[in-house]
């Protein structure tokens, strides 16, 4: 089991030993919040492209193990040439600024999604970033780009009867234990998150990480994602602590014992 | 120093008797917090009671027509509280919903089908409702029991069912499924179902508990509470606030 490195003391009516390992976050709201202000979509994207590395620090700093951010669904490339146009540059930025201030924080860098259909500048990026934060052992944090829930079981059943092709796995030996195995996610010591946050107030997983969240408290945030702050990500948090979660039937208190 | 550190160390300067002082201090704030979480909860009563009489205009009609299909996702330790299952879907009939999925992790719900929907037959009030509602549906309200075998091992035989059907041993190319081929393996293997356009979660924990996943993309979810203190207002409430939705689909 992976050693947590606290390095700060957690805000006060938080628990160490209940914090959860892996949260998800789906960022949402960044054009109704420009929107509200009269900003154009890019000055909402940029927004909540600082409020995504606010959320990768904070996480580092309380002990989180993995932090999923659902940056750009495969059913976003139905929006206007120019935002996606700006959404990929943005990504560019984002990512190197990540491995650049990232590597000395310790923080693992790995992006998940069909990167085959991103633009060749951000593969390499990517590629770059996820090869010089390889060694980090604190943080993982998983961008999530190009990616669905669907797309991911779908990779899956593809990998899988690739090894059932080539001899490395039975017919009869496909089940969900072995697909979890294939998923994305494998990638991260805890696959499944403990808590999925969505910014703007919409209650709604779309298309992200179906299988992986199962079991997942979900915490739905009133706040467009650039208005997202240190409190509200603690109040998720306690919200997530003060719960009482059955696994499979089990019944498992927060309090009681941890996974 | 916190917020409380500070407020007990004013606290402890102005009482020096000390522990006495303080505990009784934290006493008061308990018993204020307390209050006014009652006072909430008499809010959310008193409103559940305004829905549930008519007397609030807007819960007056219910434009229905955004939930094609309703899931009901419910712990199963409270899914053996048969009568109370019951009850919810003799309000959703008279709300007006003709197609229902009910979904608990251990099939306790499906163990309960048989008995669930004799009652139902029988049940007098249902049978008014579910005949009397324009327009005219002879086949009332359609229930869909599942649980958690019907979700990711479905996917899993599905998967295991594109094998054998497309990459077996003559076909040396090399796999690659997309999501139309894995919805028609499941159509194939009888785990066909449409997506639900809303879920209703009944139970301590706010997660899903693992309905089928491929079926949940777009899913609205709402936490409802435990089943035991579940109110028609609270329902009536809760798909109301669907029907408000706009979804974007991620355009």
């Amino acid at each position: 089991m992976a050693q947590v490195q606290i390095r700060e003391e957690l805000p006060e009516g938080l628990k160490q030993e209940l914090m959860p390992k892996h949260i998800a976050v789906i960022l949402d709201g960044n054009r109704r919040w420009a929107k509200e202000r009269g900003l154009s979509v890019q000055s909402g994207h940029r927004a909540g492209s600082r409020v995504m590395k606010a959320l990768a620090c904070l996480s580092s700093r309380w002990g989180i193990e993995v932090l999923s951010l659902f940056a750009f669904s495969t059913e976003n490339w139905r929006r206007s040439k120019e935002e996606v146009d700006f959404l990929m540059s943005l990504f560019e930025e984002v990512i190197q600024t990540y491995e650049d201030e990232f590597t000395g924080s310790n923080i693992r860098i790995s992006v998940i999604g069909d990167k085959s259909k991103l633009p060749e500048s951000l593969q390499k990026m990517i590629a770059s970033a996820e090869e010089s934060t390889r060694g980090n052992t604190g943080l993982h944090l998983l961008i999530a780009i190009n990616y669905s829930g669907r797309y991911d079981i779908m990779q899956a059943s593809t990998s899988i009867a690739r090894k059932v092709k080539d001899g490395v796995v039975k017919v009869e030996d496909i089940n969900e234990t072995l697909f979890e195995k294939e998923l994305e996610t494998n990638c991260v010591e805890f696959p499944n998150p403990d808590l999925l946050i969505r910014t703007s107030g919409e209650q709604r997983i779309s298309n992200f990480y179906l299988w992986q969240l199962a079991y997942t408290e979900v915490f739905f945030a009133k706040k467009n994602l650039p208005d997202l702050e240190e409190e509200d990500f603690i109040e998720a948090l306690t919200s997530f602590q003060k719960r009482e979660r059955r696994f499979g039937g089990n019944k498992y208190t927060i309090n009681q014992s941890i996974i | 120093m916190g917020l409380g550190d500070e407020v007990q160390k004013a606290f402890c300067s102005m009482f020096p008797s000390g522990n006495c002082g303080v505990h009784l201090f934290w006493r008061i704030m308990h018993l204020i917090l307390s209050i006014w979480y009652f006072f909430l909860w008499l809010v959310d009563m008193f409103e559940s009671f305004l829905i549930s009489s008519g007397l609030l205009k807007r819960y007056k009609t219910l434009d229905i027509s955004k939930v094609q299909y309703l899931a009901i996702v419910i712990d199963s330790e409270e899914a053996l509280q048969t009568l109370k299952v019951l009850n919810l879907l003799v309000w959703l009939a008279a709300i007006g919903l003709k197609n229902v999925c009910l979904y608990d992790n251990e099939g306790v719900l499906k163990r309960s089908e048989q008995a669930i929907t004799e009652i139902l037959k029988s049940e007098k009030r249902f049978k008014e409702i579910t005949t009397s509602n324009p327009p005219l549906d002879e086949k009332g309200m359609s229930l869909e029991f599942i649980s958690f075998s019907d979700g990711k091992e479905a996917v899993a035989r599905a998967a295991n069912f594109l094998f054998k059907k497309h990459y077996s041993s003559e076909n040396k190319e090399k796999p690659n499924f997309t999501e139309s081929d894995m919805a028609g393996a499941l159509r194939e293997i009888g785990y066909e179902r449409p997506d639900p356009d809303l879920m209703l979660v009944y139970g301590p924990a706010r997660c899903h508990l693992g309905f089928p996943a491929w079926r949940i993309r777009f899913t609205e979810i709402m936490h409802m509470g435990t089943l035991k203190s579940m109110k028609f207002g609270f329902l009536v409430k809760a798909i109301r606030s669907f029907t408000m939705v706009h979804q974007n689909y991620g355009t």
